[in-house]
């Protein structure tokens, strides 16, 4: 496709900084030079080619350790205002592998629970530079407030079950929770930030397990839609210690883990649907129906084409949007529930966006679309997958709860 | 307790065949197919796995001969009354456990159709083809090798292309057809196959009815080239491939019918394909409701199961209400064509019965789509998993919506009929 996304696809707010744009436009000659152009070849070795891309993404360019404090030897992107930056380097990823770009999503929103400048624990700051800046490629994973098991009683984060209970202990906290499910990565993970039920009140607080604790055991590989490179299984906390710092369980952590989780993911979604109408943009031009014209130059194939740039298009204002919000926090610090509460509409219309584009681009794509050869069918699994883990569950539903208790003060929901 | 068989079906149009014959296959599928259909998704490249079922289903069970007549030892069921009734049942019972495998099994079933529905039958091919099918306890597949690599939809696109875009050569030579061509993504081939309906031209560019041809050709035959199965996002009992012809030679009485009624026969088959298309998405959605009914009931929100909470309800609620009235637009689809020889019914290749079937196709595909999906959202981080078998339907599904010419060919055949539309 010989167009410029960033002048199709416009989004509001101001250009980025040089510092951004040229870490930017580093993860996005990584993505085209390293697997766009090379798609066919990065399939077929997937399972080896991923790991390496990783390693020069996280690595070589240093993407690890994009949001640690300068202090700690990070990028420095550290502070609410760089939400847009971020969002930028995560669609980026997402263009080229969503696989990728959700391992780092999950990090991000972990890091940023405790090292943005608003709530930076020096502690945690300091164990996770030496964690992340090295020249291994880590594996953080996420487990969230989800559905509960029917018959018990949990303690709940907005009507969601957590799982996990925290108890003090001497010097620490012991960490328990039965047949958890990870966002992503439970198999493979290095660490794990685990929403608990506090002991007293069962209020919502992370603790960051080290995936080598001596209690944790994981279950079978799972076999998922998509994102499968990220390895996941069900793991088991059992009385696993922690130290003090390991527990974040300042007011709205929770909300601020989600806020960031659906921005980020949001913005992994938008890369792949970028790719995605990059890849359709090249079919209409090239494909013929009723014996000679051009998808394009029929109507009805241009009304679908039109759909697929619409949801696109609105998909990367309502991110950019979001990202604003939480940028624009920065100055006077983060309003929790209305961030949280806006991430949740927001994240939810990304990825309905998103999904409806390629269910939608698939149509005049035909086989095409759903034959691996094309690139197309990888998107569709990630990105659905992607919605379905965002949703947590009960599909929106819970997401309406949020959103109807924040503007009209529902007080039973 | 209800369950998944009460959704709504009109009880008038089914067939006597479908009260004791569901029974049977139904119970067969839940011990051969339904434990090991995980399995089987991981198979699509050799199917050491999937290969022994259909051996059961089809030469065991005896699927494969069911539309022979009695007298060559199949079951009759083409000469019925109810050849689209019972076609829906068989593939709805199908797609309720593995789409890939419901596809497999009735496009084994479609190019022999074109020779076998009143009033387009040739008995000497029937009786030249049963015994393929008829005396073997193994799986014999058969594929209708259609679509071809400049004209994506343009061959189920007959009725206004009139075969125009097909580049698939049919020679007359003495007293055998040389073909010449290549055809992509039939089901059944990757080697699957033994038998192929052919559609090609006698007269390349021409859209002539008189010049589209029907020809069979035996995959063993010199001259025929598959290629590997192509890796797709579901489907995996269902292969597909390249196929080239060159210079295939077969007798001549293998083209179905001849000049013109081998266009109208084989436009026949096309309603009859967007039939069982509805039945396997009603049949995978009734499954989807068998789990997400045990999703919802055993995991809570607010404490409470999911189905109580009264905003959950209201998604799961749509959904179920969906799966209803696609049962019953389904079962309409093929009440339209079991019509076509009564006096208040239609032929099959008029564009009353084209257009309100395709319609109806049109309808199920989207509602299933969109309720795959929402129904993996309902299960949230467990959505995505292979454990709950909704996702692989939800990726097997999908491209019941785009082949066939699709959602769009679909519209469009729609709004020609309801609109007499003439340039379209």
């Amino acid at each position: 496709m010989n167009k410029n996304l960033d002048e199709l696809f416009i989004v509001s707010g101001n250009p980025l900084d040089e510092d951004a744009k040229s870490v930017v436009g580093l993860v996005r000659q990584w993505a085209d030079r390293e697997i766009l152009s090379k798609r066919m070849e990065y399939r077929e070795g997937y399972s080896k080619l991923f790991a390496e891309q990783r390693r020069r993404l996280n690595l070589d360019i240093g993407i690890q350790w994009l949001t640690l404090p300068e202090e700690n030897g990070g990028f420095g992107w550290n502070d609410l205002s760089k939400a847009v930056d971020i969002a930028h380097v995560l669609c980026e990823i997402g263009r080229a592998d969503a696989s990728i770009g959700s391992l780092l999503a999950v990090q991000y929103a972990i890091l940023a629970t405790c090292t943005m400048k608003h709530n930076l624990n020096r502690k945690l700051c300091d164990m996770f530079s030496s964690l992340y800046i090295s020249d291994t490629v880590r594996t953080p994973a996420l487990i969230l407030p989800g559905p509960g098991m029917a018959g018990k009683t949990s303690a709940l984060f907005l009507g969601r079950s957590i799982l996990t209970q925290v108890k003090a202990k001497k010097g620490g906290y012991t960490i328990t929770g039965r047949n958890l499910r990870p966002l992503l990565a439970g198999a493979a993970a290095d660490l794990f930030c685990v929403v608990c039920a506090g002991e007293k009140d069962d209020r919502a607080c992370l603790a960051l397990v080290p995936g080598d604790a001596h209690g944790i055991s994981t279950g079978s590989p799972l076999r998922t839609t998509g994102l499968n490179a990220c390895g996941n299984a069900d793991i088991t906390i059992d009385m696993v210690s922690i130290s003090k710092e390991n527990l974040i369980d300042h007011d709205g952590a929770a909300e601020e883990l989600h806020t960031w989780l659906n921005l980020l993911l949001g913005a992994v979604s938008v890369g792949a649907g970028m790719n995605f109408f990059e890849i359709l943009s090249d079919w209409s031009e090239t494909r013929v129906i009723k014996g000679g014209f051009t998808l394009k130059e029929n109507p009805l194939c241009a009304s679908v084409l039109a759909d697929v740039a619409e949801e696109t298009a609105l998909a990367k204002m309502l991110l950019f949007d979001l990202a604003q919000v939480i940028s624009a926090s920065a100055h006077e610090g983060l309003h929790t529930t209305r961030a949280f509460t806006y991430s949740e509409i927001i994240g939810n219309r990304i990825q309905s966006s998103i999904i409806k584009a390629i269910n939608r681009g698939m149509e005049l794509m035909g086989s095409a679309g759903y034959a691996k050869e094309w690139h197309v069918e990888k998107h569709w699994r990630d990105v659905k997958t992607i919605q379905s883990l965002l949703c947590g569950v009960g599909a929106e539903a819970p997401v309406k709860m949020d959103t109807a208790r924040f503007f009209y003060n529902c007080a039973e929901l | 307790m209800i369950n998944f068989d009460d959704f709504s079906r009109p009880e008038e149009y089914i067939s006597p065949f479908d009260k004791h014959f569901r029974k049977v296959l139904r119970k067969h599928l839940e011990e051969t197919v339904m434990p090991y259909r995980r399995q089987f998704d991981e198979d699509w490249k050799d199917h050491h796995l999937i290969e022994p079922a259909f051996d059961k289903l089809m030469g065991e069970l005896g699927l494969q001969k069911s539309l022979f007549p009695q007298e060559y030892g199949g079951w009759g069921v083409a000469r019925s009354d109810y050849v689209f009734r019972i076609g829906y049942m068989l593939s709805e019972e199908l797609g309720r456990a593995d789409t890939g495998m419901a596809v497999a099994l009735c496009v084994t079933f479609w190019p022999l159709l074109v020779i076998m529905i009143d009033p387009f039958v040739n008995e000497r091919l029937i009786k030249e083809f049963a015994p393929m099918f008829c005396d073997t306890k193994k799986a014999v597949f058969a594929a209708n090798a259609m679509t071809e690599p400049q004209g994506g939809s343009d061959i189920e696109n007959l009725g206004l292309l009139g075969g125009r875009t097909i580049r698939t050569t049919a020679r007359l030579e003495g007293d055998e057809w040389v073909i010449n061509g290549h055809k992509l993504w039939p089901t059944n081939s990757g080697g699957v196959a033994k038998l192929f309906g052919v559609p090609c031209t006698t007269n390349p560019g021409s859209s002539d009815p008189k010049d589209f041809a029907f020809i069979y050709v035996p995959a063993d035959l010199p001259g025929v080239t598959q290629g590997g199965s192509y890796e797709k996002a579901g489907m995996a009992a269902d292969r597909n491939s390249d196929i080239w012809f060159e210079d295939v030679r077969v007798p001549s009485w293998y083209r179905a019918h001849g000049p013109g009624t081998d266009a109208e026969a084989f436009y026949q088959l096309i309603s009859f394909g967007q039939m069982a298309s509805c039945a396997f998405l009603t049949g995978a959605m009734m499954n989807l409701y068998e789990r997400l009914y045990e999703f919802v009931s055993t995991r809570t929100y607010n404490n409470r199961p999911l189905k109580e909470n009264d905003a959950i309800a209201g998604i799961i609620g749509r959904i179920a209400g969906d799966i209803d009235i696609c049962r019953i637009l389904g079962h309409e689809a093929a009440m339209i064509g079991d019509r076509r020889n009564k006096p208040y019914g239609k032929p099959l290749i008029s564009e009353d019965v084209v257009g309100r079937i395709r319609n109806i196709k049109d309808f199920i595909s989207d509602r299933a789509v969109e309720n795959f999906g929402k129904a993996m959202d309902v299960l949230g981080i467990y959505g995505a998993d292979r454990d709950w078998d909704i996702e692989k339907h939800w990726r097997d599904i999908k491209i019941i919506q785009l082949w066939m010419g699709g959602k769009q060919l679909c519209q469009m055949e729609s709004a020609r009929y309801f609109f007499n539309c003439e340039t379209l």
